[in-house]
């Protein structure tokens, strides 16, 4: 390890803000998927939170926004996690080129299906 | 893109995941790993909340959650989700206060035992309907 911290570069590139927005998103995500957590699985017992319980908590808009918030972040945060990855273990361009885009796809995908279950849920 | 996809600044593997297999490098490794996990199981979760439209298909989804395999596996999670917040807390600290530099071996300490402390009694309440069922 280094003895000094490492200072961000000058230049305000992609990677720049990816870093910030790791830092930055990662703080939100403890407060969001440690409430999340303790709601599901602590205070309520998992097999609590069936569907009448999403029900009755996506009743209140402020749920939603919590839970999409969650899910928005908790997809980028992951996703550029796994973009980090895939960049140091998949050297090969056209390799990388593939994986990045199975990536993003998929993240993608599930960020649509799960902001339609939210918004599209029944009051 | 418009960018290459390798970037040029980037180093080989071998340097470029190595912190001299010190304590960084496990907390390096464990911090990824658990990230990795969490991530998919997210992909999952995003899955089975969308069966919401379809509530019988939800709840019979949803009811495989009170397996006692799921809920190990819950735990597990919790465990991952602990360390990768606590450490991920250290990697901020590390990150924007100069001071916290030398201080980033003990805090690594203090994440592990703060993941064990709060892990085992959370572990112990998602457990407790299954061993009270024994």
């Amino acid at each position: 390890m280094s003895h000094r911290p490492v200072e961000p570069p000058v230049r305000r590139s992609f990677e720049t803000w990816s870093w910030f927005f790791m830092r930055l998103s990662g703080l939100a995500l403890v407060f969001l998927a440690l409430v999340h957590f303790a709601i599901t699985h602590i205070v309520n017992d998992v097999v609590e939170t069936d569907y009448r319980f999403v029900a009755d908590r996506w009743e209140n808009p402020l749920w939603r926004l919590f839970d999409w918030a969650l899910l928005a972040l908790a997809l980028a945060h992951g996703a550029n996690g796994l973009r980090w990855i895939i960049d140091d273990y998949v050297r090969r361009p056209r390799r990388q080129m593939v994986a990045r885009a199975a990536l993003y796809s998929l993240s993608g995908l599930l960020f649509l299906a799960g902001t339609l279950t939210i918004l599209l849920f029944p009051t | 893109m418009g960018r290459p996809l390798v970037r040029p600044s980037v180093t080989p593997l071998k340097t470029a995941t190595t912190y001299k297999g010190k304590s960084g490098q496990w907390a390096f490794l464990g911090h990824r790993v658990s990230g990795f996990l969490v991530f998919l199981f997210l992909l999952l979760h995003i899955v089975d909340v969308s069966m919401v439209r379809w509530p019988s298909v939800y709840d019979e989804i949803h009811a495989l959650y009170g397996n006692v395999l799921l809920r190990l596996f819950e735990v597990g999670l919790l465990f991952a989700l602990l360390f990768h917040t606590l450490n991920g807390l250290r990697i901020v600290a590390v990150d924007f206060f100069p001071g916290a530099v030398a201080r980033e071996r003990r805090m690594l300490g203090a994440v592990v035992a703060l993941t064990v402390l709060a892990g085992v009694p959370g572990g112990y309440v998602i457990l407790k309907p299954f061993l009270d069922g024994l």
